[in-house]
């Protein structure tokens, strides 16, 4: 059985130089960043190191970088911790998010909007990536807000117009935070170029470790700080450093950017190939959000006549590894609310998502197109109905 | 893999007999919002306990999400028997609809070719068709709840515990270092949360609902004797629930959801010796009229003799000795011996036998 994880939107196996990076801070750097003494002089110059580089990779100072401890408790810290910071200035709490938020994002917003009579209102987001700019200024007309889109969309790879909103919010009282998870390393990400307030990265998607994050926070932005403690990360997350974490995380994010235009170019074709492959053998097909510009690496696919459940386990017997809308709790495949949000509640077509990465190969994509078409031919002849 | 005890062994049988086995959790309800992630077997410790052992076992393991079907098939009629005054067996309709057909029809899709559980029984493959037979292991028989399989299923069926004890499959779970080894058995019904199905009733029906409103207790002779918080909460047989005052123990004779009344009786008046089954099901050609059966009426009960009086879309049978608290709602069940011939849903039972003859 061949094996093909088209799975990396999900999760990437951890890149050697990254690992070689790491190592150090595991074993004779292993000193606390607080300790006076040599061993955490040497951790507090990792850290430091770690933190200058991911500055100059987003384009950011290194005081406006803040590890955390992965992508959800950034968009939470961004996003409930400036909500909480605009309340204490004495505004009433309010968040704008895009319809295709991630669930952190989302559930943020509710969290930061709870206790008080208001319900995050919703930009709505259109299949061809569009985003409704006249209600965004509305919103932004009333007083200041969070608002947060992401820049990338983790589903459908669909690629937001994070710079013309940026521009919209910036100066207009309000705070705008993007998700830049699944942006980083596959499309340019400038905090130099593009004029947002709060910006969230992780580790995990970009070949670094799991469980590191980043905030990035524009000098003269306050955000309040959801974890209390000693004065780490300027009090904004603290807790004795993840120093490995930090490097490794840096390491990453410093190959992703580095490597980001000639991978970009490589998976597109890759991509449009593999798109181009089922579509020809899979009758009905439908690339979700096709006509919107898209992330490279990412291929959302609608499939009428399958069951998504079973099309993922009928996919992993045969060797690929694939998603389909986002996972719920106990494994079981549910429907997304991103597609639904695109496509409407009845949409009867099943989400398959094929993320590529580093290793993906066009041998790779070959084989995959062919295995999703003979799947799906199998299921539908087995008659099984959604 | 419901991930208990039996479910486990099961696929471990399976894997050491050398087949491809697939394992499957189905999630039939959503536990999310009610507070209680683990208590029943298909909770969400019950999924993961079930990947666990499949991890373990080398075999992969998904969730099907059968929640729409089995709210349909199982929750909404067992809703609905309660709301007609009958006392619905949704363990019957889950293996009826939701855990063998669903099941197959997704696994095919899969590339199964065949399907197979943990239940305690057993297929006999030796005659020109395959035979549904009790359990060895009698007190864990669970050939009670698989009457209403269709017939062209039974090839398709492994039982791999049908001739084990409760005991050897414990040990096997220990001699296999099985994650669920030790876990205690889940007797609730599983979409009942609160272990009060009167709480399900009362949010699916509303609880203005006549099975849920106050209605007259009344004895055979029509005299009313009291009250009752709504008929929902009664079952033919029960004692519990009337006060005292009586001057001996009052049952639950019948129960009449037109009017909201609940008929009690004494002990003596419960026995019946004839039924009327239907939504009748068999998995071997139906037995003429005359033939003499065996009779299970209640899950755990012994069988009793019957003869089939009337065998169409409704089953008719005399039973050869009386029998207590016959449930319209709940499953006869027609044997030939150890073997299941088929099943029904008991609609009503009589007492066609002059009172004098049963007391004797």
């Amino acid at each position: 059985m061949s094996s093909l994880y088209f799975d990396h939107a999900a999760t990437t196996p951890l890149r050697d130089e990254v690992r070689a990076a790491m190592e150090p801070c595991l074993h004779g750097n292993f000193g606390n960043p607080s300790s006076i003494h040599r061993w955490g002089r040497e951790a507090a110059a990792a850290l430091d190191g770690a933190r200058a580089r991911v500055a100059e990779a987003l384009g950011a100072t290194p005081g406006e970088i803040f590890f955390v401890r992965g992508g959800t408790e950034s968009d939470n810290l961004a996003v409930l911790g400036r909500t909480r910071r605009l309340v204490v200035d004495g505004h009433p709490p309010r968040v704008v998010v895009s319809s295709v938020e991630h669930k952190a994002v989302l559930a943020a917003a509710d969290a930061a909007l709870h206790g008080s009579d208001g319900v995050p209102a919703t930009l709505r987001v259109g299949v061809d990536g569009s985003v409704d700019h006249d209600a965004l200024a509305d919103v932004l007309a009333r007083g200041p807000c969070v608002v947060s889109v992401m820049w990338v969309n983790n589903e459908t790879g669909m690629i937001l117009p994070v710079p013309e909103i940026a521009a919209r919010v910036s100066g207009s009282g309000s705070t705008f935070h993007t998700d830049a998870v699944q942006a980083v390393g596959k499309i340019p990400v400038r905090v130099d170029q593009v004029p947002v307030d709060l910006l969230t990265v992780t580790g995990h998607k970009i070949y670094g470790p799991r469980g590191t994050g980043v905030l990035f926070v524009r000098t003269g932005v306050e955000v309040a700080p959801l974890v209390h403690g000693g004065g780490q990360e300027r009090g904004l997350r603290p807790g004795t450093e993840d120093v490995a974490g930090a490097v490794g995380m840096a390491e990453a994010l410093q190959l992703a950017v580095l490597e980001q235009e000639a991978e970009r170019t490589r998976l597109a074709a890759l991509r449009d190939g593999l798109e181009s492959r089922l579509g020809t053998l899979v009758p009905g097909l439908r690339v979700n959000a096709g006509d919107a510009p898209r992330a490279p690496h990412i291929s959302s696919l609608g499939i009428p006549d399958v069951d998504g459940g079973i099309l993922l386990g009928a996919l992993d017997l045969e060797g690929v590894g694939a998603s389909g809308g986002s996972a719920c709790d106990s494994g079981a495949a549910k429907a997304s609310h991103v597609l639904t949000a695109l496509y409407g509640q009845a949409d009867p077509l099943a989400a398959l998502r094929l993320s590529l990465g580093r290793a993906t190969t066009e041998a790779d994509v070959d084989r995959a197109a062919q295995v999703v078409a003979r799947v799906v031919e199998r299921i539908r002849s087995g008659g099984v109905d959604r | 893999m419901s991930g208990g005890v039996d479910s486990s062994v099961a696929a471990a049988l399976l894997v050491e007999e050398g087949h491809d086995v697939i394992g499957v959790t189905m999630k039939t309800f959503c536990y999310t919002g009610t507070g209680d992630h683990g208590k029943t077997c298909c909770g969400l410790d019950g999924i993961a306990d079930a990947r666990r052992v499949a991890v373990g076992l080398g075999i992969p393991h998904y969730v099907f999400d059968v929640e729409a079907d089995f709210t349909r098939d199982v929750i909404d009629d067992f809703v609905a028997e309660y709301a007609r005054g009958r006392t619905p067996n949704p363990c019957v309709r889950c293996n009826s609809f939701t855990k063998f057909q669903d099941l197959l029809r997704r696994g095919r899709a899969l590339g199964c070719d065949a399907i197979a559980s943990g239940h305690y029984v057993r297929m006999d493959r030796s005659g020109p068709e395959p035979a549904l037979l009790r359990g060895l292991d009698r007190r864990k028989d669970q050939s009670y709840f698989l009457w209403g399989l269709p017939r062209d299923m039974l090839p398709l069926l492994h039982f791999p515990l049908g001739s084990l004890t409760k005991a050897e499959v414990r040990e096997r779970a220990r001699a296999l270092s099985l994650a669920t080894a030790e876990k205690p058995e889940s007797q609730e019904i599983c979409f009942v949360p609160t272990g009060d199905y009167r709480d399900l009733l009362r949010t699916r029906l509303g609880s203005t609902h006549p099975a849920l409103e106050p209605g007259p207790v009344v004895d055979r002779t029509g005299s009313i004797l009291g009250e009752h918080p709504g008929y929902a909460g009664f079952t033919v047989g029960q004692r519990k629930g009337f006060g005292g005052g009586f001057s001996e123990p009052m049952f639950v004779l019948e129960i009449q959801p037109d009017t909201r009344t609940v008929v009690v009786g004494t002990r003596e008046e419960l026995f019946s010796d004839a039924l009327e089954v239907r939504e009748v099901s068999w998995l071997t050609d139906p037995p003429p009229e005359g033939t003499t059966v065996r009779v299970q009426l209640r899950y755990r009960a012994a069988d009793v003799p019957a003869v089939v009086t009337g065998c169409g879309e409704t089953l008719d049978l005399r039973l050869q000795e009386e029998v207590a608290a016959v449930t319209p709602g709940q499953s006869a069940v027609v044997f030939a011996d150890e073997r299941v011939l088929g099943g029904g849903r008991i609609m009503d039972a009589r007492r066609n036998a002059p009172r004098s003859v049963l007391q004797s």
